[in-house]
């Protein structure tokens, strides 16, 4: 039986210089991934290959067991919902054209269905922003635009999500929303992958964290079990110190 | 979603450009009598066909294949100042254009060899400039747009180097297509154009949520399940054989592909399925309105439309550099 996603010694480079080197992993249903590691350690990149948008240099990303490579932008698609990062917010769309365009995958047609907007209609629900459905996108707060964008990417019903830096701009209550909706997306059946510097948010929310350190994936271990492997903190900062909270997870604390 | 009302915008749009058709012709420095006309009678048959209708023609498809580019390269750039013009494929085409006026060339396998020119023209600014915009396989609008400026920039030092190495008659003349005006053409000329904007505009407007998703970001488009690669390749040449059959038939004439599809975007609606055909319609309609009113304001002297829309569309975008920044 092979996993939802398997990435297999994926090798890759910017101008010569070494970006990822040998990552594999494998992944599956329900479970709700963090990718962390310092600025430039490659994790959008990683995330960018297993959207399909880059392909790696060498190795490949499988998906249900088939090369991601061979894959049409459209099947693709209907699989794999990916949200960049620094999206614009000068977009001229209302929220619901936003939203409406995660469904681009699913019709020929030059119009939306019924069904598309239904879908639509969901999302927005969930990630509520209906209420202002019919707003232009760039009136909106930095808040509010990572909602619509996630609304979209729900609308595109995938199997697996990917989300770079999804709460970055956001305030601490919207951070925490945002982070339970991607845990809750994978209690639902969604293999949801969330690259984040938020340690607590990570610890407090994620199945499994994988920290990438000089090229490799140096580290791959359950979110519970984050005390038991220390050195994963040392990588991104020598000013942290694993702790606890009170009933007794996992908790990072500043120095 | 897009409901009847937009689409009923896409009917008026349509209307305009019909009625544009039928009524502009008739309007000009001297009557032209709708009795002679029908019984085909000299001198106003001859000048209503030969020159006022196909005159009217040309203008509403150049305009409409300029504000359609327009449309698409702003979508394609996420630049709401992106045209025909920014790329170069305007200055390249009318680099071309000048040559062979230069050269004293009449005709090339039949056609204009100006058109020959203008096509080659844009061409060759478009694959220099996605060259040296291409870098790993993937194409950047930001390179794009750099590199447009820059080969814009070369083409029009070229067409005044060149206007000022050809002597009198020449260069007259060259001056005076650079101006942009709208003359009376072949009706072959007319029809391989009108093939050339309706297969293009067919290619360009059913894909209009694909430029939706561009026009809000590369990576975007892509995760949602655009070709980016096949629609970056569709968009570019579609533009360029718009903006090369316009330029080489009318002269560059600006400022269509910027205004109209501004207009449209901010009063009408943003969604592509909307803005691209309104835009072909509205900008047919505003480029031929142009070159009634240069017919009109000087007569028995007539205003270049390129100067007539420069006159409008230059006020208009100061107007809007003033709001947007």
């Amino acid at each position: 039986m092979s996993s939802l996603l398997d990435v297999r010694d994926v090798s890759s480079a910017y101008s010569g210089h070494a970006v990822l080197d040998a990552i594999t992993f494998a992944a599956n249903s329900g479970e709700f991934i963090v990718l962390m590691g310092v600025n430039g350690a490659g994790k959008s990149t990683l995330l960018d290959i297993v959207a399909g948008i880059r392909p790696p240099e060498k190795g490949a990303v499988m998906l249900q067991g088939r090369d991601l490579r061979s894959w049409s932008a459209r099947e693709r698609s209907r699989q794999i919902s990916h949200l960049p990062q620094g999206n614009r917010q000068e977009v001229p769309f209302t929220v619901e054209q936003v939203v409406l365009m995660g469904r681009y995958a699913y019709a020929d047609q030059w119009f939306e269905s019924k069904e598309d907007l239904m879908y639509a209609e969901d999302a927005m629900k969930r990630m509520d922003c209906l209420q202002f459905r019919h707003r232009p996108f760039s009136t909106l707060s930095g808040g509010e635009h990572q909602r619509v964008l996630l609304a979209a990417c729900i609308a595109q019903c995938p199997g697996m999500m990917l989300f770079d830096e999804p709460s970055t701009y956001l305030d601490v209550h919207q951070q925490l929303q945002c982070f339970s909706t991607l845990a809750a997306l994978a209690r639902e059946g969604a293999l949801c992958i969330a690259v984040t510097h938020d340690l607590n948010l990570a610890l407090a929310h994620s199945t499994r964290m994988l920290v990438l350190n000089e090229e490799k994936l140096a580290a791959d271990f359950a979110t519970v079990d984050a005390a038991a492997h220390p050195e994963w903190l040392s990588w991104l900062s020598p000013r942290l110190r694993m702790h606890q909270t009170p009933d007794g997870k996992p908790w990072v604390l500043y120095q | 979603m897009i409901n009847s009302r937009l689409i009923g915008w896409i009917w008026g749009s349509a209307i305009a450009f019909v009625f544009a058709a039928i009524v502009l012709p008739w309007i000009g420095s001297g009557s032209i009598s709708f009795e002679r006309v029908l019984a085909k009678a000299s001198p106003d048959y001859p000048i209503f066909v030969e020159l006022r209708l196909s005159r009217t023609l040309l203008g509403l498809m150049a305009g409409g294949a300029l504000a359609l580019t327009g449309s698409l390269f702003q979508a394609m750039l996420r630049d709401s100042l992106a045209t025909p013009y920014t790329l170069g494929v305007s200055a390249g085409a009318a680099l071309g254009a000048v040559v062979t006026f230069a050269l004293d060339l009449e005709r090339l396998l039949g056609f204009p060899a100006s058109w020959g020119g203008a096509m080659l023209g844009a061409a060759a600014v478009l694959v220099t400039v996605a060259g040296s915009a291409l870098k790993g396989g993937q194409l950047s609008g930001v390179r794009l747009l750099l590199s447009g400026i820059a080969l814009n920039s070369i083409c029009s030092a070229f067409i005044l180097l060149i206007n000022s190495l050809v002597r009198d008659r020449r260069s007259f003349s060259i001056t005076q297509w650079l101006l942009g005006s709208v003359d009376s053409v072949s009706y072959t000329a007319l029809l391989v154009f009108a093939a050339v904007v309706t297969v293009t505009s067919i290619v360009i407007i059913t894909q209009a949520r694909s430029w939706n998703l561009l026009a809000v970001g590369e990576t975007w488009a892509g995760s949602r399940g655009a070709d980016l690669r096949r629609l970056t390749i569709i968009g570019y040449c579609c533009g360029s054989a718009l903006t090369a059959g316009a330029i080489a038939l009318t002269g560059p004439i600006g400022f269509v592909g910027l205004i109209v599809p501004h207009l449209i975007r901010s009063r009408i609606s943003p969604d592509n399925r909307i803005l691209m055909p309104c835009s072909l319609l509205l900008g047919g309609v505003m480029l031929a309105c142009c070159d009634t009113i240069g017919r009109l304001v000087m007569v028995p002297a007539e205003l270049p439309a390129g100067a007539v829309m420069a006159l409008i569309g230059g006020p208009y975008l100061v107007w809007l550099v003033r709001r947007r920044f």
